[in-house]
């Protein structure tokens, strides 16, 4: 006898499997952290990684971006690096601040975080459709 | 002492005027604005939502590929400076200051300031870039349906 939540969660990851097999999306976790130093842009890193298994949730907005022959998609998102941000920001940001001021010395740094979260991709030959998944 | 008593209730109904019953209003400067564009109370109530406006900046790298990367970092770094911001109105501000007094003298002074947020719904509504400076305008709008969801 299964409980109700055992059930539910069950018929998402059908639902997620069904729809990744009807539309040929795959599903990636992607996240993204940038810290500055002193107002400066110093790093930025992004992380991403194929899913082992599909995400159980539905696809909230679409993004499309251009795609040369053979191009992964962490290549993609760094050439458009500035696009995809400003499509997940407004989401959900983590930002973490710290200033020091030292007699008459001052340093700051802020880390900027997009949490990893789950989305459909599904890769054409000039494009990449990439969709948020809640 | 009659005049003297005269003298001192018009001395005191005078500055009454001067304090309670002048019409010049306070020049207060509009940190929040409501959703119709007009100076609102910063205060998040039932029927009204709260619309926080920051300008984040960001400056360019010194050595950068190309101009378009320069205003790409420094855009970012302006970005991140404005969910700051944004964090420390909503959120607020950690501060810790450590002062070292040595023979009754100041030697070192220092402070330390952070704050750490999750910040949903913000976006970026102007950006400018001169001479090597971005500025991002951004917005969030805070309501008790976001505040509760």
């Amino acid at each position: 006898m299964r409980s109700r939540n055992g059930n539910r969660s069950i018929l998402f990851a059908g639902i997620a499997l069904i729809s990744t097999l009807c539309t040929g999306a795959d599903h990636y976790y992607i996240g993204y952290r940038l810290t500055t130093q002193n107002a400066q842009a110093v790093h930025e890193t992004f992380s991403v990684s194929k899913a082992m298994q599909p995400c159980p949730a539905s696809e909230l907005s679409t993004l499309s971006l251009r795609r040369f022959p053979d191009e992964s998609l962490k290549a993609v998102l760094e050439r458009e690096k500035d696009t995809f941000i400003e499509y997940t920001l407004p989401d959900a940001t983590r930002i973490k601040s710290t200033a020091r001021f030292l007699d008459s010395d001052a340093k700051t740094q802020e880390t900027l975080t997009l949490p990893t979260q789950c989305y459909a991709v599904e890769f054409n030959d000039d494009s990449v459709t990439i969709s948020v998944l809640k | 002492m009659r005049i003297s008593a005269v003298i001192a209730l018009l001395l005191s109904v005078s500055a009454l005027h001067a304090g309670f019953l002048s019409s010049e209003e306070p020049n207060v400067k509009c940190v929040y604005s409501g959703t119709d564009g007009n100076c609102v109370e910063p205060i998040l109530n039932a029927e009204n939502q709260l619309v926080i406006t920051v300008v984040g900046q960001g400056v360019a790298p010194s050595v950068t590929a190309s101009p378009a990367q320069a205003y790409a970092l420094a855009k970012r770094a302006a970005m991140a400076d404005g969910y700051r911001q944004i964090a420390e109105k909503v959120k607020g501000v950690q501060v810790e200051g450590q002062d070292t007094i040595k023979n009754l003298m100041l030697v070192q002074s220092s402070t330390r300031t952070s704050v750490e947020a999750l910040v949903r719904g913000a976006n970026v509504t102007n950006t400018t870039f001169k001479e090597g400076l971005c500025e991002v305008e951004m917005e969030i709008a805070l309501s008790y349906s976001r505040v509760l969801r």
